[in-house]
């Protein structure tokens, strides 16, 4: 391995020796602040040390990793956002007596799954990046152990996960069974002497990896878990869940998709857009009758990403680009949406209370209660929803002109209906912000935050949102 | 760069009301019409120094914004945007003036969204390049959407809800319709466009030109509206607050007919002749259909709205028949029912003042109390039934004579809408201000007699010289928009 190399995959690096060095300190000194500013120093280098990766654009790096410019901006994005849970974590937390030590040990241990995953060229990485990731996530959801929707939340997570990953191992061992390969790119290899029989196997391979890699992302019909672990996690973790864990594995889909180009066969075509239009549908519907806030996002969560399938299809190689620029700014908006909406809805909750503060009563009047949080908040739903102004209005403006190119109808259509049976209930959120406030005593406390931290990240995050909808430009693709 | 400072100067008019409001009150409403009077000053005073806008598309700016879409900030006027902008800066200022007293909470915040919305109306009538204007189309709604869901009657979530999602729906498949078109230019000459006038020089295939066209068509056609598009105008138009319903009936329908002109007729002119057809006939259906409506309502804003979509139906009737004297005649409407419907709606929202209702079976007699009122009110009601001397009158005229050539029967059939209008709106007048005495209210204040003496005033200055207006219209817009297309029907009939 060279110096090159090793400097390709600086910020995993750094990761890694900073999981170390959290253990060490530990054992020092138990104290949640340090800790916590020490976990934002490392992922700040990290982000700083992705400079050092640049001249190793488009290039293998040893067997397991491959980076692209695509995978340069998800790793990226995944570490500025694991940077905003770790900030957003730190008064959510310090309200109780115990010290959270070990809470910054599994939220690194999940960006460090997160950015194998995001540069992984290979099976044995990508599953080695996943059980890392998913393993530290059910520790993280089942945190806060005294409440009892978080254990609830964390037995449904470990059994659905470990079901998933073992179909999804399951799907390699097929592939690896007909091609001998393990690398994302096995096909090349394997055109030409495979049998009808063998390419039905790795068909079947191919598929089972698909459901792995859509339980992961919850699509439809492989979903039923979010809506519980998203309640039942706390505020911060499913920011992470939302955010750093939807981006890596869509990154993995990505890759899957298009290296062992999957995209030519019709029967992964006919069941990647069902279960896009599913996801749609699904989720925009489901989403109607909520009245808590973090199930809401749930589903609309599950809505997104099938909104992001719809690139999927492509009708020639050439497309294929734009379809990924697409995926990655399309990405972002959504992450810096979430990480809006979780960033008011922790720093509204407390850790030492039996349930977050995520009923959509509680937003009641915020508008004129504090009108630049709610604004914030009404422009990340904005940006959810695709309306203009917002970063995600440019997102899918980029899915609308990619799936335009591929003609892909049916998503189109369903896109279409979904977004506008999503508009309902955005705008419902909405307007309880601008609903008259009641004011009871607990109501008012609760919504006032007086961390300035937290109004800065809610500032600049909304700056991130508005400025990349009125200037995309500014967004560089590598 | 006098649309864009027109564009922040209520923009930005707007925030400072609102922050101002909350150190002064009382001061938001005042600063609103410094601001809308100040932008007015800057139209007025361009047109005077550039009368080539008259006969010309002008292009005003062109400032690249993303490079890799090739989408430019364009800008452009010409007669028929400086018309709207003009009507549209003016029943801005009836808006202020109607809202004087009406809003009581949330003061700042109201004056805002009223001149952001009419920002981006000003922006819809003015971009020049595709993307922009879809900008703009969806900008003007959010805070015409906040207008109805804080500041509205008891339906106002439900009526909020509807009418975006309505807009917004309608509005994402104009989206699609607008890349693909994008698209094809891109196939056709290796560039990304969003610009009006490069894609109107392209020549797409007569079935995709016609599927793009029915893209733009459904979303103006929400917004006219047009049967069968129409079920989010009542509850919109009775549940907003005052100044909501005449921005919306005044300007914000307009939009609709603004787009039709423009890129419906305008990008897609063989479509457009092919699906005529149709398009008179929805116009037809809108006319007779809002007609009967109307005259089943007691609730008098509803009863309004309804005779919206009757009167919008002469301008889809009139501009599908590709007829110039048609055209001129839906221009007129256009203007016409702007004046007419926004001064209807204001006195909907002076007795509502009053009464505390909008419920046409309590009123009654009003005409004793309130006779100055009682002779606006019927003024208007007579201008909304095209007596002769009111501009309406010309307008629905001059439509149905263009069209009549070329669509006979429909326009004996939408020419009944006529007495229609005349039935309902002496029922309005009458069951308001005549019959039995009711209630007894003060009559119209000064501010309220300024706001609907100056409407009337303009009803009837255009309606006797409407050749104020259609002057501007004469040599551009033969040459270029209407005679292109009739001479293309022409050549479309020889063949056939």
């Amino acid at each position: 391995m060279s110096s090159f190399e090793l400097l390709a995959i600086s910020p995993q690096l750094i990761i890694s020796l900073a999981i170390v060095l959290q253990m060490l300190l530990i054992a020092f000194k138990r104290s949640t602040r340090l800790i916590q500013s020490f976990t934002f120093i490392c992922i700040l280098l990290a982000i700083a040390s992705s400079v050092f990766s640049l001249p190793a654009l488009n290039s293998q790096i040893t067997l397991l990793f491959y980076l692209d410019g695509f995978s340069f901006s998800i790793v990226n994005t995944i570490l500025f956002c694991s940077a905003m849970v770790v900030l957003v974590s730190g008064n959510y937390l310090t309200i109780s007596h115990e010290v959270h030590d070990e809470y910054y040990l599994l939220v690194m241990l999940v960006t460090l799954g997160a950015l194998i995953l995001s540069i992984s060229d290979h099976f044995a990485s990508v599953f080695l990046g996943l059980e890392l990731l998913s393993i530290a996530v059910i520790g993280l959801v089942g945190y806060l152990r005294d409440r009892r929707q978080t254990l609830e939340a964390s037995f449904k997570y470990l059994i659905l996960s470990a079901t998933a990953s073992s179909i999804l191992l399951l799907g390699m061992a097929m592939l690896y069974a007909y091609s001998g390969d393990m690398s994302f790119t096995y096909i090349e290899a394997n055109l030409d002497n495979s049998t009808a029989n063998s390419k039905l196997f790795a068909q079947a391979g191919s598929i089972l990896l698909l459901v792995g890699i859509a339980f992961k992302l919850s699509l439809a019909p492989f979903h039923f878990w979010t809506p519980d672990v998203y309640q039942g996690a706390p505020a911060p973790v499913t920011m992470l869940l939302a955010t750093v864990s939807k981006i890596a594995m869509f990154s993995v889909l990505i890759k899957f998709w298009f290296l062992s180009e999957q995209f030519l066969d019709q029967v992964m075509l006919t069941i990647i857009s069902l279960i896009a239009v599913a996801s749609m549908l699904v989720g925009n519907l489901l989403a109607l009758k909520q009245n808590n806030i973090k199930r809401l996002l749930a589903y609309s969560s599950i809505a997104h990403m099938g909104y992001l399938l719809i690139i999927l299809p492509v009708l020639s190689t050439s497309s294929i680009e734009f379809a990924k620029q697409s995926v990655l700014f399309y990405l972002t908006a959504y992450a810096v949406a979430t990480l809006i909406l979780f960033t008011f809805i922790a720093e509204t909750s407390k850790s030492n209370s039996s349930s977050d503060l995520d009923n959509w009563h509680n937003w009641q009047g915020l508008f004129w209660l504090s009108p630049i949080q709610a604004s914030a908040i009404i422009l990340a739903l904005l940006s959810l929803a695709g309306i203009p102004l917002s970063m995600g209005f440019i997102g899918k403006f980029y899915l609308i002109t990619s799936a335009l190119t591929n003609q892909s109808w049916l998503l189109l259509a369903s896109l279409v209906v979904g977004s506008s049976i999503g508009l309902y209930y955005y705008l419902r959120i909405i307007f309880i912000m601008f609903a008259k406030h009641i004011p009871n005593g607990a109501n008012a406390y609760d919504l006032s935050i007086n961390s300035s931290l937290s109004h800065i990240l809610l500032f600049s995050l909304t700056m991130i949102l508005l400025a990349f909808g009125i200037y995309p430009d500014i967004y560089i693709f590598l | 760069m006098i649309l864009t400072q027109i564009i922040l100067v209520l923009f930005i008019g707007g925030f400072v009301a609102w922050r101002v409001e909350l150190q002064r009150p009382q001061s938001a409403k005042w600063l609103s019409l410094i601001a809308i009077g100040f932008s007015l000053a800057l139209l007025i005073s361009f047109a005077n120094d550039n009368h080539d806008i008259f006969y010309q598309y002008v292009k005003i700016s062109q400032i690249p914004w993303i490079n890799k879409f090739g989408i430019n900030y364009a800008m452009g006027i010409d007669s028929l945007s400086f018309i709207l902008i003009a009507l549209t800066l003016l029943l801005g200022v009836v808006c202020v003036l109607v809202s004087w007293q009406e809003i009581t909470d949330n003061i700042g915040f109201y004056y805002f969204n009223l001149l952001a919305s009419l920002a981006g109306i000003v922006g819809v009538f003015s971009a020049t390049d595709l993307f922009l204007f879809f900008f703009f189309w969806e900008v003007m709604l959010l805070p015409m959407t906040a207008l109805i869901a804080i500041w509205g009657h008891e339906h106002r979530h439900y009526a909020a809800i509807k009418f975006f999602i309505f807009t917004q729906v309608s509005s994402l498949l104009m989206l699609l319709a607008i890349i693909v078109l994008a698209l094809i230019n891109q196939q056709h000459t290796g560039i990304w466009s969003f610009d009006y006038f490069e894609l109107q020089k392209l020549t797409i295939s007569s079935q995709t030109q016609y599927y793009l066209m029915l893209g733009f068509f459904i979303a103006f056609a929400v917004k006219l509206p047009s049967f069968p598009f129409h079920t989010w105008l009542p509850d919109a138009h009775t549940q907003a607050p005052t100044a909501g319903s005449v921005l919306l009936a005044g300007v914000l329908l307009k939009t609709g007919a603004y787009g039709l002109i423009r890129f419906v007729l305008g990008l897609f002119p063989e479509a457009s002749l092919e699906f005529a057809n149709i398009a008179v006939w929805l116009g037809v259906i809108s006319i007779l259909y809002g007609a009967k409506l109307a005259f089943a309502q007691t609730d008098f804003k509803r009863l309004v709205a309804y005779s919206s979509i009757s009167h919008m139906g002469f301008v889809m009737l009139a501009l599908f028949s590709f007829e110039q004297i048609a055209y001129h005649g839906a221009l007129l409407t256009i203007v016409a029912h702007g004046l007419s419907s926004a001064a209807l709606f204001a006195v909907a929202g002076m007795m509502y003042s009053r009464l505390h209702s909008r419920d046409l079976e309590i009123m009654g007699g009003l005409f004793s109390s309130a006779p100055v009122m009682g002779g606006m009110l019927l003024a208007f009601v007579a201008a909304a039934f095209g007596l002769p001397g009111l501009v309406n009158f010309v307008g629905e005229f001059l439509s149905l004579t263009g069209a009549f050539k070329v669509y006979p029967l429909q326009v004996v059939l939408g020419a009944l809408g006529l007495i229609g209008s005349a039935i309902y709106g002496i029922y309005l007048f009458g069951q308001s201000f005549q019959g039995k005495v009711q209630h007894q209210i003060i009559d119209l204040t000064h501010r309220e007699l300024l706001v609907c003496s100056s409407l009337l005033f303009l009803l009837v200055l255009f309606g006797l010289f409407p050749e104020l207006i259609l002057n501007h219209f004469t040599e551009y817009s033969l040459h270029t928009n209407i005679n292109l297309i009739t001479i293309d029907k022409l050549s479309i009939e020889v063949m056939s």
